[in-house]
């Protein structure tokens, strides 16, 4: 099904409801199919990750490389867990809902952002998104890029109001204390790690293999998925609390965020096809008024 | 909840046992590696605890490190 199929009756001439519907059946179409990309991404980037210390320790990798393979690994290991968190790989109750679960907790480990704390928060993002107290990610806020740098840095000290401690506080999720744990150990692990690495004389390569890498990545990764889809943070309401945009450095560099809108209003839509589902629904989503800042927005004619 | 009390500790002890425990030898392997002198005539782990326990400590008092 497209927009096209649907000329013998004009979209100015459908009501809300009747647009809806259409968005919905053509969305459908795009879910239901296991990301497997985003499986072999999510651990295959993992492995990637833990074989860099390895090589680093031995002298196969030069300290430059690891740090910059690391960012980079880092950088792109939340993806497959944020597709595990809408439960798109598999749903649950379903046969293949453990590898769900194993992508979710895995890939995101570098990050040191538990699956499970990043399950419940972003649950909550796409109920309030924009809700200057509800939205977890609303820290991220900022006029320009670099000033939601800043804002985002400031968010993620430790004595800092933040968003995501907020929404932890708040919740009722029956997962919230098991959540607790995991972060607790996870990040015990880490600094564990970090302090047994350093005193044994590879405080450098733990530095810039995972410390600073992870600070660049959640940086790198509020830009692109939080600030630059949802800018400028002031509308609220699925259709208008975020957005279809064009990034000034590209689909991949971007990570796809510049079909957010279609995220947001169907988020078991897999990753890889927002973008076609974006081009297919883009008629009716512009008839609706939901917000896109795409040069290639129709101007369709405004309905009774 | 209980999560509040053991995380305002954690954020207490948290950045001093990071200033010591990783700051402190991640700068001492910085200035070996980049052959920088060590201020005082210090010995390069001893200058490191010394800025590393400093620097968790302002941390701590602001809440921040930056």
């Amino acid at each position: 099904m497209s927009v096209e199929a649907t000329e013998m009756e004009p979209i100015a001439a459908r009501s809300e409801h009747a647009l809806k519907r259409e968005e919905a059946a053509i969305a459908r179409t795009y879910m239901g199919r296991v990301p497997w990309e985003m499986v072999v991404w999510g651990l295959g980037n993992f492995v990637l990750w833990l074989s860099i210390w390895p090589l680093t320790f031995t002298g196969a990798l030069p300290i430059w490389a690891a740090f910059a393979l690391s960012t980079l690994s880092i950088t792109i290991c939340y993806l497959p867990s944020h597709e595990a968190q809408h439960s798109i790989i598999a749903a649950e109750g379903s046969r293949l809902r453990w590898l769900n679960e194993l992508v979710g907790h895995v890939s995101i480990i570098p990050l040191l952002f538990p699956y499970r704390i990043a399950w419940i928060t972003h649950k909550q993002h796409h109920a309030h998104t924009n809700d200057p107290e509800l939205d977890p990610d609303y820290g991220n806020k900022g006029d320009t890029w670099w000033q939601s740098v800043w804002n985002g840095i400031q968010d993620r000290q430790f004595g800092a109001n933040s968003g995501n401690k907020n929404t932890l506080k708040r919740s009722d999720d029956p997962n919230i204390g098991k959540a607790i744990r995991e972060a607790t150990i996870l990040s015990l692990a880490h600094y564990g790690i970090m302090t047994a690495l350093a005193w044994k004389g590879y405080a450098i390569e733990a530095a810039l293999i995972w410390w600073l890498p992870r600070h660049i990545a959640m940086t790198y990764i509020q830009v692109f998925l939080s600030w630059a889809p949802h800018h400028p943070m002031e509308e609220t309401g699925r259709d208008r609390d975020t957005r279809a945009w064009r990034s000034p450095v590209g689909t991949i560099l971007s990570m796809g965020m510049e079909y957010h809108i279609v995220h947001h209003l169907f988020p078991r839509i897999p990753l890889f096809r927002t973008g076609p589902a974006y081009h297919e629904i883009r008629g009716l989503l512009d008839e609706r008024g939901c917000r896109n800042d795409r040069p290639d927005r129709q101007s369709l004619a405004v309905r009774p | 909840m209980r999560f509040v009390g053991s995380n305002a500790m954690l954020s207490a002890a948290g950045p001093v046992l990071f200033g010591g425990a990783f700051l402190a030898p991640l700068i001492a392997q910085s200035l070996e590696a980049i052959s920088l002198p060590v201020p005082f005539g210090l010995e390069p782990i001893h200058f490191g605890l010394a800025l590393g326990l400093t620097l968790g400590v302002l941390a701590a008092a602001r809440g921040r490190w930056v």
